[in-house]
């Protein structure tokens, strides 16, 4: 017991989370990654880079099946926790960690998986892919990936079903998971006030939540240190230490602004201007290029945070499509504009500007 | 005695890895075997005391197995689940065809009278090989050496789908390319 | 001239791959402090220890029809290039392995990458390790002719292709003094070599992990292994090559290497998580139309000033 519990010990210092989102619950999804990372625990970015699997709010039936799968694909030791509301996180990670601490369980559960995993499944009846041409009119190998509703960093609840010639997405349809199901029970969404108003708290909430986006596309652009300052800023809003938080935010804007490295990398990359935009159902502040988009997303923070409580953030809704249930302050994303903007880029652009589109919420569309 | 065994067990790798491109069922591990294949022979000519040609083997053919590798698996649509790809074209005739040859050349190194050593190899040998290849022609080959490489560059160029009249326009006179992704420098 | 390095008998090497593992694991433990500092949880250097037995304690696990000996080979594979690469780098007087062409010698292993890199994408047949994979080797079509060319210039200075002639041929001048174009564009190679920072995405979170989406336990611990010790390697590799060998005052010999070594390191190091990621697509005309002209110059400028001088 004493090698395998002295490693169990120093393993546990460093257990990667993988964090699943429902849609609707982020406030959860914020805590578990705040809290996780107090423990000097670490976000993963696929099923075999996780320790325990983090389910945030009740999963629909089409979400259930893809947890389920991603619940076999952990390697081992693994734990599994289900988060209702972020109160909740704080004994939920306990929970994970004594689950992984306990090794004989850990023995049972892997003696269990064995002799049966993926090798199993018939490896015989995999097709030839078709080929169609591509961009440059050369005949390419079309390969259908689905893009989520599970990957790092991406929109709760998103699907892209994606024809990739290589890694650049041809065309792509989008849906919602568990789209006929509605925001689960007590799922809570951003300023969504009965009265339809936004106040103090709700505007810390909406600034939160760029805050959170802008730390989505920074990471996604690959600057670690700046996506982590911006998740840091989330937090103070979250937490309402509302001064510091501004402060942090300003220094965080200047920072971005900046970099003319970020600056050279992300400039003409996925330009949308106003007609389009309006034509797609996307807000019109989204106009311009990822770029212009990360320091918009930062600005409408600041301006939510610094302004006078009451100040709506954006446009309230859109003109058409806004479906039911999403509250007034927040623009719903049509999720057939999400699949057309990214159609005819590759595989990273496309990540990035999916991320630059600030999505709050998604409207539900079955196909695009 | 040592350098001997080595050499000829190199022969061996080289000669068994070189077969098994033909015996297995996919491109990547065709292309890989084929590159085990040449660092065997790039070992062996280190071993001759040719140093810098035989690390250059290795070096260019690593190199162009991992290309190899990617241009097969693009166009053939390979993936590790598709194992069962055979090497082999019309192995009827070309099998024995394909081991009469291996055997005519192997039967040539064996039994030419080769001359014996007379004196001391050079200071340099490397040097000495190519000026014993080349001799008075290495201006020339150079030459060829920089042609060939443009001659690649033009192919390429002629060969690709979008001219400069897609990208500046008809009149050249964009100034911003009209690219279906933009580049790193700002065109 | 100073003297140049002799070769010690072959069973130094567990002592050559030591302190190669001594760099590596510092510049894990220096990563692990800056994560933590970044993160503003409790400042601890133990993030390395943890992530190993972490690993070390995960079960290894496979994919739907994965080629495993590919697969395998390459996430192997890295490791196994770091440790041929430090066999050419003279300790001071010391070398483990004074081959004449020597420069070529690590030209040729840092090819290899290309092979490990994208064979880890491929063989776990996934198609977001797969696409990492073919991003790893759109970067090398970028980085590599410019990193040959930046090898040249400090051989041509030397002219030899011998490591520890290059040393000790900038015994009155640094080579990275007079040639920064060539150090800087090696310095870039290693970091692209080693798939860190700038260069990772071929392993971004964009791809959730990409070529490193599918590996876990012992063989995810090897392939990150790989990457710190090729990282190490590759600064090991510039001392010779660009800052003076052992040169230095004071301290003996080996020590100014382990010394020159461990601060390069540290700066490659620091510099991942400052530095937003250069994406192949963007990557690759600054490659072609930058990198690779200004390195030709500085090549042409060493030429002239060694046939003149």
């Amino acid at each position: 017991m004493g090698v395998s519990g002295a490693l169990a010990r120093l393993a546990l210092r460093h257990a990667h989370l993988l964090v699943i989102e429902v849609p609707g619950n982020w406030l959860t999804r914020v805590a578990v990654e705040r809290l996780a990372g107090a423990r000097g625990w670490r976000l993963a970015v696929s099923p075999a880079d996780a320790d325990i699997l983090a389910v945030c709010g009740s999963p629909g039936p089409e979400l259930s099946l893809v947890v389920a799968s991603l619940w076999e694909q952990l390697p081992g030791p693994r734990a599994r926790i289900d988060v209702a509301a972020p109160e909740l996180v704080a004994a939920a990670l306990d929970q994970a960690e004594a689950v992984l601490r306990d090794t004989p369980r850990q023995r049972r559960d892997s003696a269990a998986r064995d002799g049966r995993g993926p090798d199993d499944a018939s490896d015989d009846d995999i097709a030839l892919a078709h080929g169609s041409e591509d961009r440059d009119g050369l005949e390419m190998d079309v390969l259908h990936v689905r893009l989520g509703p599970v990957l790092p960093d991406w929109p709760a609840g998103l699907v892209l079903r994606a024809h990739l010639h290589g890694d650049l997405v041809a065309k792509a349809h989008a849906g919602v998971v568990d789209a006929g199901h509605g925001p689960a029970g007590g799922a809570h969404v951003v300023g969504g006030g009965p009265s339809g108003e936004v106040g103090p708290a709700d505007a810390a909430e909406l600034a939160a939540q760029r805050c959170d986006n802008a730390a989505r596309l920074l990471a996604l652009a690959g600057w670690r240190d700046a996506a982590q300052r911006a998740r840091v800023v989330r937090d103070r809003l979250l937490a309402g230490e509302r001064s510091a938080a501004t402060t942090e935010l300003a220094r965080l804007r200047r920072r971005v602004r900046r970099s003319r490295l970020l600056r050279w990398s992300l400039r003409r990359v996925g330009p949308l201007p106003p007609d389009e935009l309006a034509r797609l159902g996307l807000a019109p502040e989204l106009t311009g290029d990822v770029w212009d988009r990360l320091n918009g997303m930062l600005s409408r923070a600041a301006l939510t945070v610094g302004g006078p409580a009451g100040v709506a953030v954006g446009p309230v809704g859109v003109e058409a499509g806004a479906p039911a249930g999403v509250p007034v302050g927040v623009p719903a994303t049509p999720p057939a504009a999400v699949a057309s903007v990214v159609s005819g880029w590759d595989l990273a652009t496309a990540r990035l500007i999916v991320a630059s589109l600030d999505i709050a919420a998604l409207g539900v569309v079955t196909d695009g | 005695m040592l350098t001997h065994l080595v050499f000829w067990g190199l022969a061996v790798v080289a000669v068994l890895a070189g077969v098994a491109v033909f015996v297995v069922n996919s491109m990547a591990r065709a292309s890989y075997s084929l590159a085990l294949s040449f660092i065997a022979v790039g070992l062996q000519v280190l071993l001759l005391q040719q140093l810098y040609v035989g690390v250059l083997v290795i070096l260019m053919m690593v190199m162009e197995m991992a290309i190899m590798a990617v241009y097969m698996n693009m166009f053939m649509g390979m993936n590790p689940a598709m194992m069962s790809m055979n090497m082999v074209h019309g192995a009827r005739h070309a099998l024995p065809v394909s081991v009469g040859v291996f055997l005519l050349l192997a039967a040539g190194a064996l039994f030419a009278p080769w001359p014996s050593r007379r004196g001391s190899p050079p200071e340099d040998v490397t040097v000495a090989l190519g000026t014993e290849l080349m001799g008075p022609k290495m201006l020339t080959m150079g030459v060829v050496g920089v042609v060939m490489a443009a001659t690649i560059v033009s192919g390429v160029v002629l060969a690709a789908h979008r001219t400069r009249y897609d990208r500046f326009g008809d009149d050249l006179r964009r100034r911003r390319v009209a690219d279906p992704q933009p580049g790193g420098v700002g065109r | 001239m100073a003297e140049v390095p002799a070769a010690v008998s072959g069973g130094w090497a567990p002592v050559a791959a030591g302190l190669l593992g001594t760099l590596a694991v510092a510049a894990a433990l220096f990563d692990g402090a800056l994560a933590e500092r970044a993160a503003g949880a409790r400042l601890g250097t133990g993030r390395p220890v943890g992530e190993v037995a972490r690993l070390l304690r995960q079960r290894r696990r496979t994919t739907v029809a994965a080629d495993r000996l590919l697969w395998r080979i390459g996430g192997a594979g890295l490791l196994g290039m770091a440790l041929m690469i430090v066999t050419v780098v003279p300790l001071g007087r010391w070398t483990l392995f004074d081959l004449a062409v020597g420069v070529v010698w690590v030209n040729a292993l840092d090819v290899l990458a290309w092979a490990f890199v994208w064979l880890t994408g491929w063989g776990a047949n996934s198609a977001y390790t797969m696409v990492g994979g073919y991003r790893f080797l759109a970067h090398g079509l970028a980085y590599e002719l410019p990193l040959m060319f930046a090898l040249v210039a400090p051989a041509v200075a030397a002219s030899s292709l011998r490591v520890g002639e290059v040393a000790a041929a900038q015994q009155g001048l640094w080579f990275v003094v007079w040639m920064p174009v060539a150090f800087v564009v090696y310095c870039l190679g290693v970091v692209a070599i080693a798939v860190w920072g700038p260069f990772s995405p071929a392993l971004g979170r964009d791809l959730a992990g990409g070529v490193t989406a599918e590996l876990s336990g012992v063989d995810r611990l090897l392939f990150l292994a790989g990457r710190y010790a090729l990282l190490a390697a590759g600064a090991a590799f510039a001392v010779p090559m660009f800052l003076g060998g052992g040169a230095g005052p004071l301290l003996p010999a080996w020590a100014w290497v382990l010394v020159k070594a461990t601060v390069l390191l540290a700066v490659l190091v620091w510099l991942r998580r400052r530095v937003p990621a250069l994406r192949p697509d963007v990557f690759m005309e600054v490659g072609w139309l930058v990198l690779l002209p200004a390195v030709l110059l500085q090549d042409l400028l060493v030429a002239v000033i060694v046939i003149g001088g």
